[in-house]
């Protein structure tokens, strides 16, 4: 189908976006610092595209329903939250250091989905247990959640480079990422979101849950980690909101919590449960 | 941690109670704990698990509760650790918090000031007293609690917005502490039951998931219809029950229950979870191996038939799409006669071919044998098709209200925490030779971004005022 090319195409697009920014963090020119935000702005708008065209595609197949019900769509959405945070944090700070960071994880993502032989793009009906409205803010909390979490891992990563590169004033791409006091309130600001949205994808799943297994928790085991999540998150945010933990320690445990997320999202696929639909 | 009340300061259980170390420490030893639980198979599924580890490690891991280790009671207890924690940690820091809420600093306070950046403060051409003027007007549009002070060399004001945000924190640990009183309520007031009904049937008691023991409903339940429908794909489109609830006899309430949308019934919900047919097959029962005295039977597995002639009852117990993974269809047949014992069975439909397969005469295995019991000789003939089922999962839970009022209690007291902050400002208008300086300057309980923005606008709103007057 037409925008499952495209997506893959865009796949390529983000990377390219990648590339522009290593190069502008290389050579310390803001010339393509500027191409890159225009690249990754324009695999933005051509992924909403797509995302919009299955969408109204799979009406018009008679089996209507949101983007978001495999492992494909979830894959496919999951990039463009992350893009879309990033580049609305990009447009904040009017700073590009942290799109090194992130495009290759949307590149990633977009590549996974486009060119694994074990995901189907095909637009398949709704199973019974789907079909429910809870479905959507299920997902997109959940995976705006997910993209925050992206977010804070690369200024972790971000803050960790900084830190051990001090120093070295003559290295451009050291010089170039922010002071580590900003990357840190920015990292906080994205656990907050990302801690705000996970907690709502939890309730939205219990609700629904509650409606379509009969319980609104049932220790599956996505659902356990995505509580074994909720609790790293929830002990960076008292570490640094209570004892005042700051810089180092939060960007380790920032990196920890976002490879929860990663096993929450694809390692529970190993496990047998319930959430059997989000594998293929 | 300075201010403590000396009282609780010598009580040292309330001191480790009170740390968020310790909240620190439950809240990873909770997450490492339900890694445990999600890599060993739990309930139903730790069966075939636990054959395949030695016995030591499966008495080691059942002794620790493992097996069902989210329902075990040191999870629990840890869980309610947890809870005390944050309880604790909530009422001692409730003072302090208390006192930052209400208190009022001093308008003239100088510390505010000091380090002031540049664009912080502006000289304008006015007179002291009613440049002050404009300054509480316009502050008392955007903050609350203004209060002033006149000293000789300046006029300062102070307000404040956003006092409640110290409560947020509170409002989260009340929301965890709603939540898992909900939860406690649904497991000692609840109960998780299900229950398979075949169309047209109605049954009273529903089966225990934890207990596997049976539940008296107090009222009927009767499936009239299953429907299950699919996609041109072969995928399951739609699974409904028709149901209809009985009082003493007396048909009370109909309703459909769907994956999704679950009907209520006396506090009782109904879950359509799953769906199966009810083995239905054709069964020759001949005497003395001879065709002249065969009778053909369709019985579907649970019937009791009597056997030709009289002496005796047989069913089908069980049906089998493929026995042993190689046979073929076979049912269990279970015989009953009036005298002597009663015996199974299983009855092969491609007799021949198993003939073929096993090393001796058919006799030498009686568990396979369709002539076990004599002098009768059953034979499948094949399988018709039978009644639909339908599974239901059968809860109550009074807890729930509780579970989601504590989300959204959350999710507010989350809103009020991370978005709201409490901001204090003031302004300072003093004597210049040229006309009066204004400075503003302030503070924050959070988000210093935030703060800093907000004390732009403010200084940039009122050098406007000025401006135009």
């Amino acid at each position: 189908m037409l925008h499952s090319i495209i997506l893959s195409y865009v796949t390529f697009v983000y990377f390219g976006a990648f590339l522009l920014y290593l190069i502008m963090m290389v050579m310390g020119r803001a010339v393509f610092g500027r191409l890159a935000t225009c690249v990754a702005g324009g695999g933005f708008l051509i992924q909403t595209w797509a995302i919009i065209t299955r969408w109204m595609t799979s009406y018009k197949m008679g089996i209507g329903h949101a983007p978001f019900s495999n492992l494909y769509e979830s894959l496919i959405f999951f990039a463009w939250a992350l893009m879309l945070l990033y580049l609305i944090v990009e447009w904040r700070t009017k700073n590009r250091t942290m799109g090194v960071f992130v495009t290759p994880l949307a590149f990633l993502a977009l590549a996974y989905a486009s060119f694994s032989p074990n995901i189907s793009n095909q637009i398949q009906p709704l199973i019974p247990a789907l079909k429910s409205n809870w479905l959507i803010a299920h997902v997109i909390t959940c995976f705006f959640g997910y993209a925050a979490f992206g977010l804070s891992f690369g200024l972790s990563l971000m803050y960790l480079i900084k830190r051990v590169g001090t120093g070295s004033e003559r290295n451009i791409f050291l010089r170039l990422i922010p002071e580590t006091g900003i990357l840190d309130i920015l990292n906080y600001q994205m656990i907050a979101i990302g801690f705000l949205m996970l907690t709502l994808g939890i309730i939205t799943g219990s609700v629904w849950a509650h409606s379509a297994w009969g319980s609104y928790w049932s220790w599956d085991p996505k659902e356990t980690w995505s509580l074994i999540t909720w609790l790293i998150y929830a002990s960076v945010l008292h570490s640094r909101m209570v004892r005042g933990w700051k810089g180092k320690r939060i960007a380790i445990l920032c990196i920890i919590g976002f490879s929860c997320v990663l096993f929450t999202y694809f390692g529970v696929n190993y496990l047998a449960g319930l959430h059997s639909y989000a594998k293929s | 941690m300075n201010d403590h009340d000396p009282q609780q300061r010598r009580n040292p259980v309330w001191a480790f109670l009170s740390s968020v170390r310790l909240t620190i420490i439950l809240l990873i030893i909770l997450a490492l704990a339900s890694v445990i639980g999600t890599l060993v198979p739990q309930r139903e599924d730790a069966v075939e698990f636990a054959r395949r580890i030695s016995p030591e490690l499966f008495s080691l891991l059942s002794t620790l509760d493992i097996f069902d280790m989210y329902h075990s009671t040191w999870f629990r207890l840890l869980i309610g650790f947890l809870a005390l924690n944050l309880t604790v940690c909530s009422i001692d820091r409730f003072p302090r918090t208390w006192k930052r809420f209400s208190a009022l600093p001093r308008p003239d306070r100088q510390k505010p000031f000091e380090d002031l950046p540049q664009e912080r403060s502006f000289v304008v051409r006015a007179e002291r007293k009613s440049a002050a003027a404009s300054v509480v007007e316009y502050l008392k549009g955007r903050y609350k609690r203004i209060r002033t002070k006149e000293t000789e060399s300046a006029h300062f004001i102070y307000g404040e917005k956003g006092r409640f945000s110290h409560f947020g924190v509170y409002l989260v640990h009340l929301s965890i502490l709603i939540i898992i009183i909900g939860g406690l309520l649904g497991s000692f007031l609840g109960f998780e039951a299900y229950v398979n009904i075949a169309e047209g049937e109605k049954t009273r008691t529903v089966i225990l998931r934890n207990t596997m023991k049976p539940l008296d409903l107090g009222f009927e339940v009767r499936c009239d219809r299953f429907f299950v429908d699919f996609y041109r794909n072969g995928a399951p489109k739609e699974y409904r029950s028709d149901l209809t609830f009985l009082l003493g006899g007396q048909e009370v309430e109909k309703a459909s229950a769907l994956v999704n949308h679950p009907v209520h019934f006396r506090g009782i919900t109904f879950y359509q979870s799953s769906y199966g047919v009810i083995p239905k097959v054709r069964i020759r029962v001949s005497r003395h191996a001879s065709q002249a005295e065969s009778r053909i039977v369709e019985l579907e597995q649970g019937d009791q038939v009597e056997l030709p002639g009289g002496g005796g009852v047989f069913s089908v117990t069980r049906f089998s799409g493929n026995f042993m993974n190689r046979f073929g269809p076979a049912v269990r047949i279970l015989v009953r006669p009036i005298k002597g014992h009663e015996i199974r069975f299983w009855v092969v439909k491609e007799m021949e071919a198993l003939k073929k397969i096993l090393p001796a005469p058919i006799d030498n295995f009686p568990g396979l044998d369709p002539s076990a019991f004599k002098p009768y000789t059953f034979s499948f003939m094949d399988r018709v098709k039978g009644r639909y089922y339908t599974g239901l999962q059968v809860n109550r839970d009074p807890g729930v209200p509780l579970v989601w009022a504590g989300c959204f209690l959350m999710m507010a007291g989350f809103f009020v925490t991370f978005f709201t902050s409490h901001k204090r400002i003031w302004v300072r208008v003093s004597g210049h030779d040229t006309g009066v300086r204004v400075s503003v300057a302030g503070t924050a309980n959070k988000n210093p971004v935030g703060l800093e923005r907000e004390l732009d606008k403010v200084t940039r709103e009122i050098g406007r005022l000025f401006k135009k007057g």
